[in-house]
Protein backbone atom coordinates (compact mmCIF):
# COMPACT_ATOMS: atom_id res chain seq x y z
CA UNK A 1 0.00 0.00 0.00
CA UNK A 2 2.82 2.49 0.97
CA UNK A 3 4.80 1.65 -2.16
CA UNK A 4 2.00 2.30 -4.44
CA UNK A 5 1.38 6.21 -2.49
CA UNK A 6 4.95 6.53 -2.26
CA UNK A 7 5.62 6.19 -5.75
CA UNK A 8 4.49 9.97 -6.47
CA UNK A 9 6.42 12.98 -6.01
CA UNK A 10 3.98 14.94 -4.32
CA UNK A 11 2.66 11.75 -2.10
CA UNK A 12 6.62 11.58 -0.74
CA UNK A 13 6.77 14.81 0.19
CA UNK A 14 3.42 14.75 1.62
CA UNK A 15 4.89 12.03 3.84
CA UNK A 16 8.19 13.73 4.63
CA UNK A 17 6.65 16.90 4.84
CA UNK A 18 4.21 14.81 8.08
CA UNK A 19 7.43 13.55 9.39
CA UNK A 20 8.94 16.75 10.14
CA UNK A 21 6.17 18.86 11.57
CA UNK A 22 4.35 15.75 13.32
CA UNK A 23 8.03 15.53 14.99
CA UNK A 24 8.71 18.99 15.81
CA UNK A 25 4.99 20.80 16.88
CA UNK A 26 5.19 18.68 19.86
CA UNK A 27 8.61 19.33 20.65
CA UNK A 28 7.99 22.82 20.96
CA UNK A 29 4.31 22.47 21.72
CA UNK A 30 5.32 20.42 25.37
CA UNK A 31 6.69 23.53 26.46
CA UNK A 32 3.88 25.97 25.42
CA UNK A 33 1.46 23.64 27.57
CA UNK A 34 3.33 22.64 30.68
CA UNK A 35 3.95 26.89 30.49
CA UNK A 36 0.52 27.75 30.03
CA UNK A 37 0.82 29.34 26.63
CA UNK A 38 -0.45 27.48 24.09
CA UNK A 39 -2.93 29.69 22.91
CA UNK A 40 0.38 31.75 21.85
CA UNK A 41 0.76 29.35 18.86
CA UNK A 42 -2.98 30.57 17.64
CA UNK A 43 -2.09 34.24 18.12
CA UNK A 44 0.93 33.77 16.11
CA UNK A 45 -0.82 31.71 13.04
CA UNK A 46 -2.70 34.70 12.25
CA UNK A 47 -0.27 37.04 12.57
CA UNK A 48 1.19 33.95 9.78
CA UNK A 49 -1.85 34.75 7.73
CA UNK A 50 -0.91 38.16 7.70
CA UNK A 51 2.29 37.65 6.39
CA UNK A 52 1.40 35.05 3.88
CA UNK A 53 -1.34 37.78 2.37
CA UNK A 54 1.27 40.39 2.17
CA UNK A 55 3.77 38.09 0.30
CA UNK A 56 1.06 37.12 -2.19
CA UNK A 57 0.37 41.30 -2.71
CA UNK A 58 4.22 41.65 -3.37
CA UNK A 59 3.96 38.78 -5.73
CA UNK A 60 0.88 40.39 -7.89
CA UNK A 61 2.23 44.48 -7.68
CA UNK A 62 6.06 43.91 -8.08
CA UNK A 63 7.38 41.79 -10.38
CA UNK A 64 10.51 41.81 -8.17
CA UNK A 65 8.96 39.41 -5.62
CA UNK A 66 7.37 36.94 -7.65
CA UNK A 67 9.75 34.42 -7.00
CA UNK A 68 9.29 34.84 -2.95
CA UNK A 69 7.08 31.98 -1.72
CA UNK A 70 4.51 33.87 0.16
CA UNK A 71 5.29 31.71 3.55
CA UNK A 72 8.98 33.46 3.23
CA UNK A 73 6.45 36.75 3.93
CA UNK A 74 4.72 34.23 6.64
CA UNK A 75 7.53 33.68 8.78
CA UNK A 76 9.08 37.08 9.14
CA UNK A 77 5.83 38.04 9.97
CA UNK A 78 5.41 35.23 12.25
CA UNK A 79 8.74 35.79 14.00
CA UNK A 80 7.68 39.84 13.99
CA UNK A 81 4.79 38.95 15.69
CA UNK A 82 6.53 36.84 18.69
CA UNK A 83 8.81 39.85 19.54
CA UNK A 84 5.86 42.18 20.14
CA UNK A 85 3.97 39.43 22.10
CA UNK A 86 7.05 39.83 24.32
CA UNK A 87 6.73 43.39 24.37
CA UNK A 88 3.09 43.05 25.54
CA UNK A 89 4.00 40.41 28.18
CA UNK A 90 6.64 42.63 29.40
CA UNK A 91 4.07 45.46 29.87
CA UNK A 92 1.16 43.79 31.25
CA UNK A 93 3.21 41.80 33.58
CA UNK A 94 0.18 40.59 35.60
CA UNK A 95 -2.55 40.35 32.80
CA UNK A 96 0.21 38.18 30.03
CA UNK A 97 -2.70 36.87 28.52
CA UNK A 98 -3.92 39.95 26.97
CA UNK A 99 -0.52 40.05 24.29
CA UNK A 100 -3.00 37.23 23.30
CA UNK A 101 -6.50 38.72 21.58
CA UNK A 102 -4.00 41.80 20.93
CA UNK A 103 -1.73 39.99 18.24
CA UNK A 104 -4.28 37.55 17.17
CA UNK A 105 -7.04 40.15 15.94
CA UNK A 106 -4.04 42.29 15.04
CA UNK A 107 -2.75 39.44 12.92
CA UNK A 108 -6.28 38.51 11.05
CA UNK A 109 -7.17 42.26 11.10
CA UNK A 110 -3.94 43.20 8.77
CA UNK A 111 -4.94 39.90 6.90
CA UNK A 112 -8.28 40.94 5.46
CA UNK A 113 -6.98 44.63 5.14
CA UNK A 114 -4.17 42.70 2.37
CA UNK A 115 -6.67 40.20 0.94
CA UNK A 116 -9.14 43.02 -0.07
CA UNK A 117 -6.44 45.67 -0.91
CA UNK A 118 -5.63 42.65 -3.20
CA UNK A 119 -9.06 42.64 -4.67
CA UNK A 120 -8.73 38.61 -3.83
CA UNK A 121 -5.90 36.37 -4.86
CA UNK A 122 -5.60 34.03 -8.56
CA UNK A 123 -3.73 31.92 -5.84
CA UNK A 124 -6.12 29.69 -3.47
CA UNK A 125 -5.80 31.00 -0.04
CA UNK A 126 -7.61 28.48 1.66
CA UNK A 127 -4.69 26.12 0.78
CA UNK A 128 -3.15 28.22 4.03
CA UNK A 129 -6.40 28.56 6.18
CA UNK A 130 -6.78 24.65 5.94
CA UNK A 131 -3.57 23.13 4.80
CA UNK A 132 -3.22 21.08 1.88
CA UNK A 133 -0.32 18.57 2.47
CA UNK A 134 -0.65 17.12 -0.56
CA UNK A 135 0.34 19.91 -2.57
CA UNK A 136 3.53 20.95 -0.80
CA UNK A 137 6.57 21.29 -2.89
CA UNK A 138 10.26 20.44 -3.18
CA UNK A 139 11.45 23.78 -2.59
CA UNK A 140 9.10 24.09 0.33
CA UNK A 141 10.38 20.66 2.15
CA UNK A 142 13.69 21.40 2.21
CA UNK A 143 12.43 24.70 4.13
CA UNK A 144 10.40 22.90 6.50
CA UNK A 145 13.74 20.62 6.91
CA UNK A 146 15.67 23.64 7.83
CA UNK A 147 13.33 24.26 10.79
CA UNK A 148 13.21 20.79 11.70
CA UNK A 149 17.10 20.29 12.18
CA UNK A 150 16.54 24.41 13.87
CA UNK A 151 13.93 23.37 16.57
CA UNK A 152 15.53 19.90 17.30
CA UNK A 153 18.75 21.39 17.73
CA UNK A 154 17.38 24.21 20.18
CA UNK A 155 15.56 21.52 21.93
CA UNK A 156 18.24 19.15 22.45
CA UNK A 157 21.26 22.59 23.62
CA UNK A 158 18.46 24.02 26.14
CA UNK A 159 16.74 20.87 27.35
CA UNK A 160 17.60 21.50 30.77
CA UNK A 161 16.98 25.39 30.93
CA UNK A 162 13.81 25.31 29.15
CA UNK A 163 12.78 22.56 31.89
CA UNK A 164 14.26 24.81 34.70
CA UNK A 165 12.27 27.97 33.43
CA UNK A 166 9.57 26.33 32.86
CA UNK A 167 8.98 24.55 36.32
CA UNK A 168 10.07 27.23 38.31
CA UNK A 169 11.18 30.31 36.64
CA UNK A 170 11.67 32.63 40.02
CA UNK A 171 14.33 29.58 40.94
CA UNK A 172 16.07 29.07 37.18
CA UNK A 173 16.66 32.79 37.19
CA UNK A 174 18.34 32.70 41.00
CA UNK A 175 20.36 30.06 39.63
CA UNK A 176 22.02 32.19 36.58
CA UNK A 177 19.64 31.16 33.57
CA UNK A 178 19.62 33.92 31.33
CA UNK A 179 16.04 34.04 31.49
CA UNK A 180 15.15 36.72 28.82
CA UNK A 181 17.31 35.10 25.39
CA UNK A 182 16.60 31.96 25.93
CA UNK A 183 12.45 32.63 26.41
CA UNK A 184 13.40 34.87 23.07
CA UNK A 185 14.74 31.98 21.40
CA UNK A 186 11.83 29.96 22.34
CA UNK A 187 9.20 32.24 20.66
CA UNK A 188 11.35 32.76 17.61
CA UNK A 189 11.35 28.64 17.65
CA UNK A 190 7.63 28.78 17.97
CA UNK A 191 7.49 31.43 15.05
CA UNK A 192 9.04 29.03 12.71
CA UNK A 193 7.49 25.98 13.35
CA UNK A 194 4.14 27.73 12.86
CA UNK A 195 5.33 28.94 9.49
CA UNK A 196 6.60 25.48 8.80
CA UNK A 197 3.06 23.48 9.84
CA UNK A 198 1.02 25.69 7.51
CA UNK A 199 1.17 23.65 4.52
CA UNK A 200 0.47 20.80 6.48
CA UNK A 201 -2.50 21.75 8.70
CA UNK A 202 -3.35 25.12 7.99
CA UNK A 203 -3.34 28.30 10.01
CA UNK A 204 -6.74 27.85 11.76
CA UNK A 205 -5.38 24.86 12.85
CA UNK A 206 -1.70 24.87 13.89
CA UNK A 207 -2.42 24.90 17.41
CA UNK A 208 -3.33 21.70 17.30
CA UNK A 209 -0.11 19.22 16.60
CA UNK A 210 0.99 21.66 19.53
CA UNK A 211 -1.09 20.80 21.93
CA UNK A 212 -3.02 17.76 21.44
CA UNK A 213 -0.45 15.33 21.21
CA UNK A 214 1.03 16.70 24.65
CA UNK A 215 -2.53 16.75 26.30
CA UNK A 216 -2.78 13.07 25.34
CA UNK A 217 0.35 12.40 26.48
CA UNK A 218 0.09 14.57 30.32
CA UNK A 219 -2.74 12.02 30.74
CA UNK A 220 -0.38 9.12 31.91
CA UNK A 221 3.40 10.50 32.14
CA UNK A 222 4.97 10.80 35.10
CA UNK A 223 8.15 12.40 33.84
CA UNK A 224 9.10 15.30 31.68
CA UNK A 225 11.29 13.48 29.34
CA UNK A 226 8.46 10.62 28.85
CA UNK A 227 5.87 14.10 28.21
CA UNK A 228 7.75 14.88 25.54
CA UNK A 229 8.62 10.98 23.61
CA UNK A 230 4.52 10.51 24.09
CA UNK A 231 4.08 13.35 22.42
CA UNK A 232 6.04 12.86 19.48
CA UNK A 233 5.02 9.20 19.40
CA UNK A 234 1.39 10.59 18.97
CA UNK A 235 1.71 13.22 16.97
CA UNK A 236 3.47 11.30 14.28
CA UNK A 237 0.90 8.70 14.68
CA UNK A 238 -1.93 11.29 14.05
CA UNK A 239 -0.20 12.52 10.90
CA UNK A 240 0.34 9.43 9.47
CA UNK A 241 -3.01 7.73 9.73
CA UNK A 242 -4.38 11.05 9.18
CA UNK A 243 -2.66 11.40 5.37
CA UNK A 244 -3.64 7.59 4.71
CA UNK A 245 -7.46 8.28 5.87
CA UNK A 246 -7.76 11.08 3.94
CA UNK A 247 -5.71 9.78 1.03
CA UNK A 248 -8.20 6.86 0.48
CA UNK A 249 -11.59 8.82 1.88
CA UNK A 250 -10.79 12.05 -0.78
CA UNK A 251 -10.89 13.55 3.11
CA UNK A 252 -8.79 17.54 3.29
CA UNK A 253 -6.18 16.01 4.89
CA UNK A 254 -5.19 18.97 8.11
CA UNK A 255 -8.50 19.03 9.15
CA UNK A 256 -8.29 14.74 9.05
CA UNK A 257 -4.95 14.78 10.94
CA UNK A 258 -6.57 16.89 13.75
CA UNK A 259 -9.08 14.46 13.88
CA UNK A 260 -7.33 11.85 14.45
CA UNK A 261 -5.10 13.30 17.16
CA UNK A 262 -8.23 14.37 18.81
CA UNK A 263 -9.39 10.53 18.58
CA UNK A 264 -6.07 9.38 19.97
CA UNK A 265 -6.29 11.62 22.93
CA UNK A 266 -10.11 10.12 23.59
CA UNK A 267 -8.79 6.52 23.44
CA UNK A 268 -6.02 7.75 26.02
CA UNK A 269 -8.94 8.93 27.72
CA UNK A 270 -10.78 6.11 27.81
CA UNK A 271 -8.41 3.51 28.49
CA UNK A 272 -7.16 5.54 31.60
CA UNK A 273 -10.55 5.16 32.64
CA UNK A 274 -11.03 1.78 31.81
CA UNK A 275 -7.90 0.91 34.04
CA UNK A 276 -8.93 3.15 36.85
CA UNK A 277 -12.02 1.27 37.03
CA UNK A 278 -10.39 -2.52 37.15
CA UNK A 279 -8.41 -1.01 39.57
CA UNK A 280 -11.24 -0.69 41.85
CA UNK A 281 -12.66 -3.68 40.88
CA UNK A 282 -9.62 -5.69 42.09
CA UNK A 283 -9.40 -3.37 45.57
CA UNK A 284 -13.10 -4.26 46.17
CA UNK B 1 35.12 36.39 63.87
CA UNK B 2 33.14 34.59 61.29
CA UNK B 3 32.90 36.27 58.00
CA UNK B 4 29.81 38.18 57.36
CA UNK B 5 27.83 36.12 54.44
CA UNK B 6 24.87 38.67 54.12
CA UNK B 7 25.29 42.77 54.83
CA UNK B 8 22.26 44.82 54.83
CA UNK B 9 22.92 48.44 55.66
CA UNK B 10 20.39 51.06 55.68
CA UNK B 11 17.61 49.15 53.40
CA UNK B 12 14.71 50.92 52.76
CA UNK B 13 12.16 49.29 50.13
CA UNK B 14 8.80 51.25 49.23
CA UNK B 15 6.16 49.79 47.26
CA UNK B 16 3.64 52.41 45.74
CA UNK B 17 4.76 55.12 47.91
CA UNK B 18 4.32 52.89 51.07
CA UNK B 19 7.48 52.28 52.89
CA UNK B 20 7.56 48.66 53.64
CA UNK B 21 11.23 48.76 55.07
CA UNK B 22 12.73 51.28 56.88
CA UNK B 23 16.79 51.75 57.81
CA UNK B 24 16.69 48.08 58.06
CA UNK B 25 20.63 47.31 58.89
CA UNK B 26 21.09 43.46 59.36
CA UNK B 27 24.04 41.03 59.22
CA UNK B 28 24.09 37.43 59.05
CA UNK B 29 27.39 35.47 59.78
CA UNK B 30 28.32 32.23 58.25
CA UNK B 31 27.42 29.21 59.70
CA UNK B 32 24.72 31.33 61.65
CA UNK B 33 20.61 30.23 61.17
CA UNK B 34 18.52 33.45 61.22
CA UNK B 35 14.70 33.47 61.58
CA UNK B 36 13.28 36.57 60.63
CA UNK B 37 9.70 36.87 61.99
CA UNK B 38 6.86 39.32 61.81
CA UNK B 39 3.39 39.97 61.60
CA UNK B 40 1.45 39.77 57.83
CA UNK B 41 2.65 42.53 55.27
CA UNK B 42 5.79 43.06 57.49
CA UNK B 43 8.42 43.23 54.96
CA UNK B 44 9.59 39.95 55.76
CA UNK B 45 9.06 38.40 52.23
CA UNK B 46 10.38 41.88 50.44
CA UNK B 47 13.18 41.54 52.74
CA UNK B 48 14.33 37.86 51.37
CA UNK B 49 13.56 39.42 48.02
CA UNK B 50 15.83 41.84 48.07
CA UNK B 51 18.37 39.67 49.60
CA UNK B 52 18.12 37.25 46.59
CA UNK B 53 17.93 39.86 44.30
CA UNK B 54 14.03 39.38 43.09
CA UNK B 55 13.56 43.06 44.44
CA UNK B 56 15.75 46.32 43.99
CA UNK B 57 15.69 48.30 47.26
CA UNK B 58 15.55 52.16 46.13
CA UNK B 59 17.69 53.40 49.67
CA UNK B 60 20.61 51.66 51.35
CA UNK B 61 22.87 48.22 49.94
CA UNK B 62 23.35 44.88 50.36
CA UNK B 63 26.10 42.28 49.58
CA UNK B 64 26.00 38.43 49.81
CA UNK B 65 29.55 36.76 49.71
CA UNK B 66 31.00 40.09 49.77
CA UNK B 67 29.64 41.29 46.58
CA UNK B 68 26.58 43.18 45.79
CA UNK B 69 23.34 41.28 45.01
CA UNK B 70 23.17 39.73 41.54
CA UNK B 71 27.16 39.96 41.24
CA UNK B 72 28.04 36.33 43.21
CA UNK B 73 27.76 32.92 41.69
CA UNK B 74 23.79 32.08 42.21
CA UNK B 75 24.63 28.54 42.67
CA UNK B 76 25.90 29.86 46.78
CA UNK B 77 22.59 30.65 47.29
CA UNK B 78 19.75 28.05 47.89
CA UNK B 79 16.38 29.01 47.90
CA UNK B 80 13.16 27.32 48.66
CA UNK B 81 10.08 29.46 48.24
CA UNK B 82 6.46 28.79 49.67
CA UNK B 83 5.18 25.94 48.44
CA UNK B 84 1.70 27.34 46.58
CA UNK B 85 3.36 29.76 44.88
CA UNK B 86 6.16 28.28 43.18
CA UNK B 87 4.98 25.28 40.75
CA UNK B 88 1.99 24.61 39.05
CA UNK B 89 0.67 21.06 40.50
CA UNK B 90 -0.02 19.02 37.36
CA UNK B 91 3.19 19.55 35.88
CA UNK B 92 4.87 16.94 34.70
CA UNK B 93 8.06 15.76 36.04
CA UNK B 94 9.24 13.64 38.90
CA UNK B 95 10.99 14.23 41.78
CA UNK B 96 14.57 13.07 40.09
CA UNK B 97 14.25 15.67 37.40
CA UNK B 98 13.37 18.53 39.81
CA UNK B 99 16.12 18.06 42.09
CA UNK B 100 18.61 17.50 38.82
CA UNK B 101 17.28 21.05 37.69
CA UNK B 102 18.94 22.49 41.01
CA UNK B 103 22.57 21.92 39.22
CA UNK B 104 21.32 23.14 35.57
CA UNK B 105 22.41 26.76 37.15
CA UNK B 106 25.88 25.63 37.87
CA UNK B 107 26.81 23.56 35.38
CA UNK B 108 25.87 26.30 32.95
CA UNK B 109 24.79 26.52 28.68
CA UNK B 110 26.35 23.85 26.52
CA UNK B 111 26.86 21.81 29.08
CA UNK B 112 25.30 18.04 29.68
CA UNK B 113 24.93 16.19 32.72
CA UNK B 114 27.23 13.39 33.60
CA UNK B 115 27.15 10.32 36.07
CA UNK B 116 29.14 12.05 38.68
CA UNK B 117 25.98 14.89 38.26
CA UNK B 118 23.13 12.22 38.73
CA UNK B 119 25.26 10.59 42.04
CA UNK B 120 25.02 14.18 43.34
CA UNK B 121 21.68 14.17 42.84
CA UNK B 122 20.49 10.54 44.01
CA UNK B 123 22.43 12.07 47.31
CA UNK B 124 20.74 15.35 47.42
CA UNK B 125 17.46 12.97 47.25
CA UNK B 126 18.78 10.84 50.13
CA UNK B 127 19.69 13.70 52.40
CA UNK B 128 16.06 14.48 52.47
CA UNK B 129 14.98 11.09 52.90
CA UNK B 130 13.05 10.73 49.44
CA UNK B 131 14.91 7.95 47.41
CA UNK B 132 11.73 5.30 47.67
CA UNK B 133 10.07 8.54 45.80
CA UNK B 134 12.58 9.97 43.10
CA UNK B 135 10.45 8.10 40.26
CA UNK B 136 7.02 9.55 41.20
CA UNK B 137 5.41 12.56 39.87
CA UNK B 138 5.88 15.83 42.02
CA UNK B 139 2.21 16.76 41.79
CA UNK B 140 1.12 13.90 43.36
CA UNK B 141 2.89 13.85 46.69
CA UNK B 142 2.18 15.20 49.95
CA UNK B 143 2.91 19.01 51.10
CA UNK B 144 5.80 17.99 53.09
CA UNK B 145 7.54 15.52 50.91
CA UNK B 146 7.11 18.34 47.84
CA UNK B 147 8.90 20.65 50.14
CA UNK B 148 11.72 18.44 51.21
CA UNK B 149 12.08 17.65 47.10
CA UNK B 150 12.72 21.23 47.19
CA UNK B 151 15.21 21.50 49.44
CA UNK B 152 16.92 19.13 47.94
CA UNK B 153 16.73 20.83 44.62
CA UNK B 154 18.56 23.69 46.58
CA UNK B 155 20.83 21.78 48.28
CA UNK B 156 21.94 19.51 45.27
CA UNK B 157 24.51 22.56 43.87
CA UNK B 158 25.98 22.45 47.19
CA UNK B 159 24.91 26.19 48.41
CA UNK B 160 26.97 27.81 51.19
CA UNK B 161 23.68 30.02 52.08
CA UNK B 162 20.12 28.19 51.94
CA UNK B 163 17.20 30.71 52.68
CA UNK B 164 13.51 29.72 52.92
CA UNK B 165 10.43 31.88 52.77
CA UNK B 166 8.10 30.67 54.76
CA UNK B 167 8.41 26.93 53.97
CA UNK B 168 6.05 25.15 56.23
CA UNK B 169 2.69 26.95 55.14
CA UNK B 170 0.38 24.51 54.57
CA UNK B 171 1.90 22.02 55.94
CA UNK B 172 1.19 20.17 59.16
CA UNK B 173 2.09 19.97 62.77
CA UNK B 174 4.23 16.71 62.53
CA UNK B 175 5.57 17.27 59.25
CA UNK B 176 6.49 20.83 60.06
CA UNK B 177 8.26 18.81 63.50
CA UNK B 178 10.48 16.61 60.87
CA UNK B 179 11.32 19.80 58.37
CA UNK B 180 12.60 21.38 61.04
CA UNK B 181 14.73 18.28 62.28
CA UNK B 182 15.99 18.63 58.58
CA UNK B 183 16.75 21.95 58.79
CA UNK B 184 18.47 21.57 62.08
CA UNK B 185 20.99 18.86 61.16
CA UNK B 186 21.63 20.56 57.75
CA UNK B 187 22.60 23.24 60.10
CA UNK B 188 24.82 22.07 62.69
CA UNK B 189 26.24 18.32 61.26
CA UNK B 190 26.78 20.57 57.99
CA UNK B 191 27.19 23.67 59.26
CA UNK B 192 25.24 25.56 56.34
CA UNK B 193 24.11 29.29 56.98
CA UNK B 194 20.54 29.78 57.00
CA UNK B 195 18.02 31.90 56.49
CA UNK B 196 14.26 31.39 57.60
CA UNK B 197 11.31 33.69 56.97
CA UNK B 198 8.42 32.08 59.23
CA UNK B 199 5.34 32.80 60.90
CA UNK B 200 5.63 30.22 63.44
CA UNK B 201 7.47 32.49 66.55
CA UNK B 202 7.74 29.94 68.89
CA UNK B 203 9.14 27.22 66.84
CA UNK B 204 11.80 29.48 65.47
CA UNK B 205 13.63 29.66 69.08
CA UNK B 206 13.58 26.12 69.05
CA UNK B 207 15.60 25.63 65.56
CA UNK B 208 17.34 29.08 65.22
CA UNK B 209 20.31 30.44 66.55
CA UNK B 210 19.35 34.22 65.46
CA UNK B 211 15.86 36.08 65.70
CA UNK B 212 15.43 39.07 63.71
CA UNK B 213 11.75 40.58 64.23
CA UNK B 214 10.49 42.53 61.79
CA UNK B 215 7.88 45.10 60.70
CA UNK B 216 8.97 47.73 58.39
CA UNK B 217 11.74 48.62 61.22
CA UNK B 218 13.88 45.98 62.62
CA UNK B 219 12.75 45.42 66.28
CA UNK B 220 14.59 43.08 67.37
CA UNK B 221 18.25 41.21 66.38
CA UNK B 222 19.51 38.75 68.90
CA UNK B 223 19.83 35.14 70.04
CA UNK B 224 16.64 33.34 70.77
CA UNK B 225 17.14 33.55 74.73
CA UNK B 226 17.24 37.06 74.27
CA UNK B 227 13.91 37.10 72.32
CA UNK B 228 12.08 35.33 74.95
CA UNK B 229 12.75 36.78 77.58
CA UNK B 230 12.07 40.41 76.15
CA UNK B 231 9.11 38.68 73.71
CA UNK B 232 5.69 40.40 75.04
CA UNK B 233 7.94 43.59 74.94
CA UNK B 234 9.35 43.40 71.33
CA UNK B 235 5.92 41.72 70.43
CA UNK B 236 3.90 44.75 71.23
CA UNK B 237 6.37 47.11 69.53
CA UNK B 238 6.52 44.95 66.56
CA UNK B 239 2.45 43.68 66.05
CA UNK B 240 1.13 46.76 68.19
CA UNK B 241 -0.80 44.20 70.45
CA UNK B 242 -0.24 41.89 73.04
CA UNK B 243 0.04 38.67 70.94
CA UNK B 244 -0.43 35.03 72.63
CA UNK B 245 2.77 32.71 71.25
CA UNK B 246 2.54 28.97 71.18
CA UNK B 247 5.30 27.39 72.59
CA UNK B 248 7.36 24.51 71.12
CA UNK B 249 8.98 21.56 73.38
CA UNK B 250 11.34 19.65 72.21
Amino acid sequence: MIEVIMQYEWMQNAFYAGMIIGFISPLVGVYLVVRRMSLIADALSHVTLSGVAAGMLLQKELPLFYAVNPLYVGMVFSVTGSLFMEQIRRLYKTFEEIAIPIILSGGIGLGVVLISAADGFNVDIAGYLFGNILAVGRDELWLMAAIGVIVVLFVCIFYKEMFALSFDEDHAVLAGIPRKWINFLFIVMVALVIAASIRVVGILLVSALMTIPVAASLQFTNSFRQTLIWSVVFSQLAVFSGLFAAYYLDWASGGTIVLVSILILLIVLFVKKVMRMMKLGNLL
Amino acid sequence: MSEPVVEIKNLSYTYDQQKVLDGINLTVNQGEFLGIVGPNGSGKSTLVKCILGFLKPQQGSISVFGKPVGKQDGSRIGYVSQKANSFNSGFPATVKEVVASGLYGKLGLFRRMTKKHMEQVERAIAQVGLTSYKDHNIGKLSGGQQQRAFIARALVADPDLLVLDEPTVGIDAKTTEQFYGLLRRLHQEEGLTLIMVTHDIGAVSSVVDQVACLNRHLFYHGDPAGFEQRQQEILTLAYGHDLQVVSHYH
